[in-house]
Order: structure tokens, then C-alpha cells, then sequence
């Protein structure tokens, strides 16, 4: 721990004034300290990057912040002054603007109404469509962003929406921007865009905190990074002192060591589950796709975004319908699932990619969640077995090293990374042949995403069989045995051993896209 | 790592955007289509009501006969409006049926004491706007879901207007203080009250910041605080417009009755409710307006009247008010389904 660096030490080095400070903050949720008396400064146009384990408190912290919670010890600072933040109301009008992990918008209204939201230009309490949409616009213009302000927001891909609400805060922000990974769901391209926007805002004078897990943005954005873990900020460097593999391992503390874990190769010859012309015609349309992934191999189906692995997930999970074409499954040859009981039946277990939609119940608890899919086995004449019950979902948070207070936490209360582990504990327990995972480490930081791939390694070696469909490269390229490259449908190259680098597999999945 | 994505590979990544962008105009449209479908439908369902009736009931398409209809309509009309702002707001408000009644008594209580009809009138719709700010301030400050806490207050003042009135009729002492009902151009007062307030519900709704924040709040309640609207004050404002619209509600009826009665008004909150459903509101909030509002109560309305030229029992009229409404509920649900089958 030898690069804990002095906060106002690295901080002076860029020799900022300071524009906000928060001093001793803390919070806890129901008895457990998530923030504990945290010290904090920004300097006038900086950007420092915030990053940090699941549960590391960083979420919190940007939320104290913006005014969406309220700290129960210390106080925040703005130019050398006390100020009170006791709602995101407050904190607007002292000119921070947040962009919450979860994004918050009004998807029945256009995307103008949303830009503008709650400060709608009106006369004497009167407003127009025209006057909204003809603002919005120009707004959005000013940091070069073309949208389409009439537009729905529920008509917009995700990534449009993640735009707009980019659009709202920037808009709104004079002082300080509050960012909890807000590249979440954008391409590459369009996070270059949102780095330039910043940099060009920073230059007059916003400042801008930058949670976020993935350590490229953290190097390419920002000028200062403070590593949290279990609550405290354990590091504070100059982003031009600082290196990859010392932030990990200030991030994850002991846990570092095993990260530099090589995948070993191994002799694979049992198919477990072959998808024989699988076609359908939706979009993208998906001709004659076949496609094998042998007992204790993990395959990765690599694409952009739209490209076909999707629907071949949800597919193969029984929730589209609409392929034509054969499953085997160890063996035993099915036509394309109809259900998703029939997809379970045959031995299959599916990751959702959206957690929060498809995978928990989120009010309800830990062990309920986790005992969803086995339900039945746990049961006799109608009653559950709350005793084996109990024991399974310990054992599964043993496993997976859920962090949680008790079994019977709602899952909502749960970092995004415990909740995967939950959604993922929850397949596992029905011990599938076969895992098919969409997106699975999605929203989750780097520790836990290093553990999510770290156990699903081992049960592969174990024996069972992963497709693992992600548009992440960096994931794409370190998990698989074999990885495929998907283009529009279509399987465009397979890349295994010394081939298999990400920018073989992203001038594959991009090529003559153009 | 991620480096590697170099600048040459990342112009080669826009693309599928704009993909993308095509894909979310069509759905667009078709979004929009379907939601013209949906508006014309119950405008359509309406003509075809009109011209049944006019077939087969006995001088329903009489212009006295529109004057009924609307006559009829306009006390639950006035109580719809305010339903319909808390609807939208994501709210609940049962205890129109409550405001309704205690309006009325209210009033008739004061006018028999002496006070003239302003000042009754006023009082008694303060007492409603009054009522509809304890909802709002037990839904916001105590965290008591709408639902409970308008079936309380809902109780609560059709008990007071019962204890005030000693569970009696209490008859208007001067029959002349009801001058809502005079004729005004070919229609009782109370009629012309209701289009004016229609016309005041729809301005603000539409055209206001106050009312895109109804919508707001409605559509997404953390956007809406996260962006720095106050959404427990507008919350509580639709409460007590509604409030304050039930008791001006109560108090025209009780003008057309000659008589202040703690009965009356118990079906003001279903009905209220059915018709902005039915003019396509949504119980989550963010969606409908007034103008499908007003077709909505329109619709009831004229159902109700139609059957009783025919000489329905009215007891009928309950069970077609149920039936129309999952009809029409049902009907775009299924047009929702075949349009998503469709694209």
C-alpha cells in the first residue's frame, strides 16, 4: 500500500483551486458504514476518476453529492464555504448535475421534454412543444450531439438515451458534473465523444467526477484518481504516476494476487451443445447458424451491438420463438425451444443480460432469489424446505463470495455486482450442462468481475460447457478458449491461440461495416 | 488494453449506429400509429355508441336530449377532471367520493345558516382542497401509498358527512338558492360550468410547466427529483385540485337536488376513475389528458342515458360501465399485442 498517496498532496501538484470539498463523510445503510469519513477535494477543471470494488462506497459518495442521499457525518465545501445539499434540487442550483448508474428519464415523453426536464422555457408559467423542442436542440448542439428531440425516449436505442440524459446534466452543470459510469452502455466511439465533450468543459472550468470500473477510461480521461475499497479511499494519485496494476491492487487489496491466472489449454473433443441451422429473420436475419461448444470449453460470441448474439441467446433461453432450426444438448436433438421450461428441461442455464429486468425479483431477499429456479426440487406437496433452502443459498454465497449482511437482505440493496453474482448463483444451482451467459459482467467493476470470471474458469473445467455471449472485447478475448466473431448475423471469424487479440476480433466484428 | 481499438477501427464502429437510428425511426412511427389507433378508438367506439342509440332509443338524438346527457355528466364531469390530474401524477384519489357528499352538505349547512352562495360555495370547496392536502401531505410526508391513504380519507369524510347531517337529507330552506340550474343559451348553468372547467384542466395540463410536471412526476418520480422538481409540492397540488374539484362537484349537485345529502357521490371515484382510464390514462402515471378524458366521461355518459331512454333497469348501467371498461382497456392491450407481432 505503499502508493497511498496524500489527497491535497496530488491534487496541489496540479495546482488547482478547489471548488469542492467534502470533509468526513459518512453513511451507512441499516448499521453498516458504507462511507466511512471520507475526505474528498476536487480542484477547479479537474477530472478525477473515482473507481473501486463492488460495495466500495462510490455510488454512495456520488450520491451525497448530487443531494440524493444524506450523509450522516461531515460536510461538503464549495470555494471554502459550508453548504447544505439536502436534495438534488439543492445541488443543481449550486451547479452540480449528476448522472445517476441507473439512468432516470421519462420514456413516454420526447426526448426534448427530457433534456429540459423540470426547467422547461415557459412565459408567465406557459410553455410550448415548439419552444421546448427548438431549445433542447440548440443545447444539445452546443456539445456537438445531434439527436433527435422529438423523438420518444422509448423509441431510442439505449445508448441514445444514455446520451440524452448526458446532454441533461451537462446542461445543467456549471460547477461540478457527477458521472457513475456513464459509458455504461455507449460504444467506443461515442465514449471518445463524451471524453472530448469533457475535456473541452473542463478547459472552462467544470469539474468533473468520474466513477467508473474500467481502468482504459480512467487513464484516457481523467487527471487525478481516487481508489475506494470497503468505504474508506485507500488511494489518490496523479493519473500520469499512476499504473494499471498498481490501481488494481490498490483496489482490490489482498484479492490482487491471483489476477495474472493464465488460461491453460486442454484437449476438448465432447460436443455439449451444438445449434445446427439456426435461421431466422428478424434483425439482424440470421442464416444457417451452427455453432458447437464442447464439454468444459468456454466459447465467447463476440459482436457489436445488433450483431446476432442476442437473439441466439435468447434463443437458445426460450424466449424467442421465431428461429427455426435444431438444439442438441449432450446428446439429445431438440427443435428450437419454444419455452423457457423447455430450454431449462434440456440443461440449460441462462444469464439474462439485464439483471434487474429479467434476472431478480429485487425486493425480495438474497436466499428467495437464489432459490428461484429450484424451487420445485426444494419442495414437497406444495411446502419448501426452508432448511435446504437456507443451505443452498449459503453455500452458493460461499461460492461466489456474495458480500451481504444477511440472507434475507433484499437483493435492491445490493451492489451491481453482488446482484450478478445472485442472478448467476441462481442458474448455478439447478446445475446446468450448459451456461449460456448474455452480457454477464455487465454494470459490474473489476473486482467482481474478476471473480465472476475467475469462478466460471473453474466450473468450466469442471466440465461444463459455456457459451458466453458479450459485446466487451477486452472479456471476448480473456475468457475463451475460442472466440467467435459475429458480423450481422453471421459467424465471420474463430480465433483461438495466438489469433485471438482484440483488435483481430474488433477489425472482424467491424469490417467493411463501413 | 482497450487501446488497441484504434482510430481506424472506431470509424468502422459508428455504423451499426445508424443501423440502429433506421431501425428506431420505423418503430417510431408505427409507436405513433398505434397511438392515433388508440385515440381514434374510443372516438370511434363513441360514434358507433351515438348511432346504436339513435336507432334504437326513443328520442336520444334530440337536442334536449344532448342537454340531458350532458346535464347528467356534468357533476361527475367536474370530479373526473380533477381524478384525472392525479391519475396522470401517478396518484390514486378514492376519496373523491368522500369530497363529493361533504361538499354538498357542507354548503347546504352554511346556506341554511344565512351565508350567501359565494360564500358557502368557497368555503365548502376549501374544505375539499382541504381534505385533498392531507392526502397529499400523508402520501408524501408519511409514505402511505395513495391507494390506503385516499380509502382512509374516502371513509373518513363520508363518516363527517353523515355526523354532520345526523345521516339526514338536509333540504336547501330557500328553494331559490340554486341558481346553477337557470338556463343560460339552451343549457343549465352547471353545463356551461363543467366546459369552462374542461377548458381550464386541458390549458394547464397541456400548455403549463405545472402540467408537464404532472407528467413528469407520473412518467418517473426520481428523474422528476433528480432534475430538481419538486415532487412532493406537486404531488400535493393534484390532491388538492382534486379535492377542491369534488367539492365544487358536490356543491353544484346539491344545488340541482335542493338538498345536501351524505348519500349521494359513492360512485364518484369508480366512475371518475373508469372514465380517464378509458380516455387513456394509465394507473402508473405519465400517460393520458383531457381531452380523452372528457370522451371517456362522454362515453359513460351516454351509455347511461341511452339505456335508461330504453328502459334498462339502471342497475344494468353499472354492470355496461364495468364491461366497457375492459373492453376498451382490453381492446388496446390486444392492439398492442398484434402491433408488436406486426413490426
Amino acid at each position: 500500500m505503499a502508493a497511498n498517496l496524500d489527497g491535497a498532496g496530488a491534487r496541489a501538484q496540479s495546482g488547482a483551486a478547489e471548488v469542492l470539498r467534502g470533509h468526513q463523510l459518512a453513511k451507512s445503510y441499516g448499521g453498516h458504514l458504507v462511507l466511512k469519513h471520507v475526505d474528498f477535494s476536487i480542484g477547479r477543471g479537474e477530472i478525477v476518476a473515482v473507481i473501486g470494488e463492488n460495495g466500495a462506497g462510490k455510488s454512495t459518495f456520488a450520491k451525497i453529492i448530487a443531494g440524493v442521499v444524506q450523509p450522516e457525518a461531515g460536510q461538503i465545501y464549495m470555494g471554502g464555504r459550508e453548504v447544505s445539499i439536502q436534495s438534488p434540487r439543492d445541488a443543481l442550483r449550486l451547479g452540480i448535475a449528476y448522472i445517476p448508474q441507473e439512468l432516470a428519464y421519462l420514456s413516454n415523453r420526447t426526448v426534448a421534454d427530457n433534456i429540459l426536464l423540470g426547467r422547461w422555457p415557459h412565459r408567465a408559467g406557459v410553455t410550448s412543444d415548439e419552444a421546448i423542442a427548438s431549445t433542447a436542440a440548440a443545447e444539445a448542439r452546443k456539445f456537438g450531439i445531434e439527436l433527435h428531440v422529438n423523438w420518444r425516449m422509448a423509441d431510442l436505442t439505449l445508448a441514445e438515451r444514455q446520451l440524452v440524459e448526458i446532454v441533461k446534466a451537462l446542461a445543467r452543470s456549471s460547477e461540478v458534473l457527477v458521472l457513475d459510469e456513464p459509458t455504461a452502455s455507449l460504444t467506443s466511439g461515442e465514449s471518445r465523444k463524451l471524453f472530448g465533450i469533457l475535456r473541452q468543459l473542463v478547459r472552462s472550468g467544470l469539474s468533473v467526477i468520474f466513477i467508473s470500473h474500467r481502468m482504459d477510461e480512467v487513464f484516457e480521461v481523467s487527471d487525478r484518481v481516487v481508489v475506494m475499497r470497503n468505504g474508506d479511499v485507500v488511494g489518490d494519485v496523479a493519473t500520469r504516476d499512476a499504473t494499471r496494476p498498481q490501481l488494481i491492487s490498490l483496489m482490490l487489496g489482498a484479492a490482487a494476487e491471483e489476477l495474472g491466472e493464465q488460461r491453460r489449454d486442454r484437449v476438448l473433443t465432447q460436443p455439449a451443445l451444438e445449434l445446427r441451422g439456426w435461421t431466422w429473420s428478424g434483425e439482424p436475419p440470421i442464416r444457417d447458424f451452427n455453432i458447437t461448444v464442447h464439454r468444459g470449453e468456454i466459447v465467447t460470441l463476440f459482436g457489436l451491438r445488433g450483431s446476432g448474439g442476442e437473439a441466439i441467446a435468447e434463443g437458445l433461453a426460450g424466449r424467442n420463438s421465431k428461429f427455426s432450426g435444431k438444439v442438441v444438448v449432450e446428446n439429445r436433438e431438440f427443435s428450437v425451444f419454444r419455452t423457457i421450461t423447455a430450454s431449462k428441461r434440456a440443461g440449460i442455464g441462462y444469464l439474462p443480460a439485464e439483471r434487474k429486468r429479467d434476472g431478480l425479483i429485487m425486493p425480495l431477499s438474497v436466499q428467495t432469489n437464489l432459490s428461484l429456479l429450484v424451487l420445485r426440487a426444494l419442495s414437497r406437496f406444495g411446502l419448501t424446505d426452508a432448511a435446504e433452502e437456507r443451505r443452498m443459498a449459503k453455500r452458493m454465497r460461499d461460492t461466489l463470495q456474495i458480500r451481504l449482511r444477511s440472507m434475507s437482505q433484499p437483493v435492491v440493496t445490493l451492489s451491481g455486482g453482488n446482484q450478478q453474482k445472485v442472478v448467476l448463483g441462481s442458474r448455478l444451482l439447478a446445475q446446468p450442462r450448459v451456461l449460456v451467459l448474455q452480457e454477464p459482467t455487465r454494470g459490474v467493476d473489476v473486482g467482481a468481475r474478476f471473480e465472476i470470471h475467475h469462478y466460471l474458469r473453474g466450473i468450466a473445467e469442471q466440465g461444463t460447457a459455456i457459451l458466453w455471449v458479450t459485446t466487451d472485447v477486452e472479456e471476448a478475448v480473456l475468457v475463451a478458449d475460442r472466440l467467435v466473431v459475429l458480423r450481422e448475423g453471421s459467424i465471420v471469424a474463430e480465433l483461438t491461440g495466438a489469433s485471438k487479440t482484440q483488435g483481430q476480433a474488433v477489425a472482424m466484428a467491424a469490417k467493411d461495416a463501413a | 488494453m482497450a487501446r488497441i481499438v484504434g482510430d481506424k477501427t472506431e470509424a468502422a464502429i459508428e455504423p451499426p449506429q445508424e443501423t440502429a437510428r433506421g431501425q428506431s425511426a420505423l418503430s417510431g412511427r408505427t409507436r405513433l400509429a398505434l397511438g392515433a389507433m388508440q385515440g381514434l378508438g374510443l372516438g370511434g367506439f363513441y360514434i358507433i355508441v351515438l348511432i346504436y342509440f339513435s336507432l334504437s332509443a326513443p328520442y336520444f338524438f334530440s337536442t334536449s336530449n344532448v342537454v340531458n346527457i350532458l346535464s347528467n355528466i356534468s357533476v361527475i364531469g367536474i370530479v373526473t377532471l380533477g381524478q384525472a390530474y392525479v391519475l396522470i401524477a401517478g396518484g390514486f384519489d378514492l376519496s373523491v367520493s368522500g369530497t363529493v357528499p361533504l361538499g354538498g352538505v357542507i354548503f347546504t349547512m352554511l346556506i341554511n345558516r344565512g351565508l350567501n352562495i359565494p360564500e358557502a360555495w368557497l368555503i365548502a370547496v376549501l374544505a375539499g382542497c382541504g381534505i385533498g392536502l392531507a392526502n397529499g401531505l400523508i402520501i408524501t410526508r408519511i409514505g402511505i401509498n395513495a391507494l390506503v391513504t385516499t380509502l382512509g380519507t374516502w371513509s373518513i369524510t363520508v363518516g363527517l358527512a353523515y355526523v354532520v347531517t345526523n345521516g339526514e337529507t338536509v333540504a336547501f330552506k330557500d328553494l331559490n338558492q340554486g341558481p346553477i340550474d337557470n338556463v343560460v343559451l339552451g343549457m343549465p348553468l352547471y353545463v356551461w360550468t363543467m366546459i369552462l372547467i374542461s377548458l381550464i384542466a386541458f390549458a394547464v395540463l397541456r400548455f403549463t410547466v405545472f402540467g408537464r410536471m404532472i407528467y413528469a412526476i407520473g412518467g418517473n418520480r426520481e428523474a422528476s427529483r433528480l432534475a430538481g422538481i419538486r415532487v412532493d409540492l406537486v404531488t400535493t397540488s393534484v390532491y388538492v385540485i382534486s379535492g377542491g374539484l369534488g367539492a365544487f362537484a358536490g356543491v353544484m349537485l346539491a344545488q340541482q337536488l335542493l338538498a345536501g345529502a351524505p348519500t349521494v357521490g359513492a360512485n364518484a371515484a369508480l366512475n371518475s376513475i373508469a372514465a380517464v382510464i378509458l380516455g387513456g390514462a394509465a394507473l402508473s402515471g405519465g400517460v393520458g389528458g383531457i381531452p380523452g378524458t372528457v370522451v371517456g366521461v362522454l362515453v359513460l355518459g351516454t351509455i347511461a342515458n341511452g339505456m335508461a331512454l330504453m328502459q334498462v333497469p339502471s342497475f344494468y348501467q353499472q354492470i355496461a360501465t364495468g364491461a366497457i371498461l375492459l373492453v376498451a382497456v382490453g381492446f388496446g392491450r390486444l392492439r398492442a399485442i398484434f402491433g408488436q407481432l406486426a413490426g
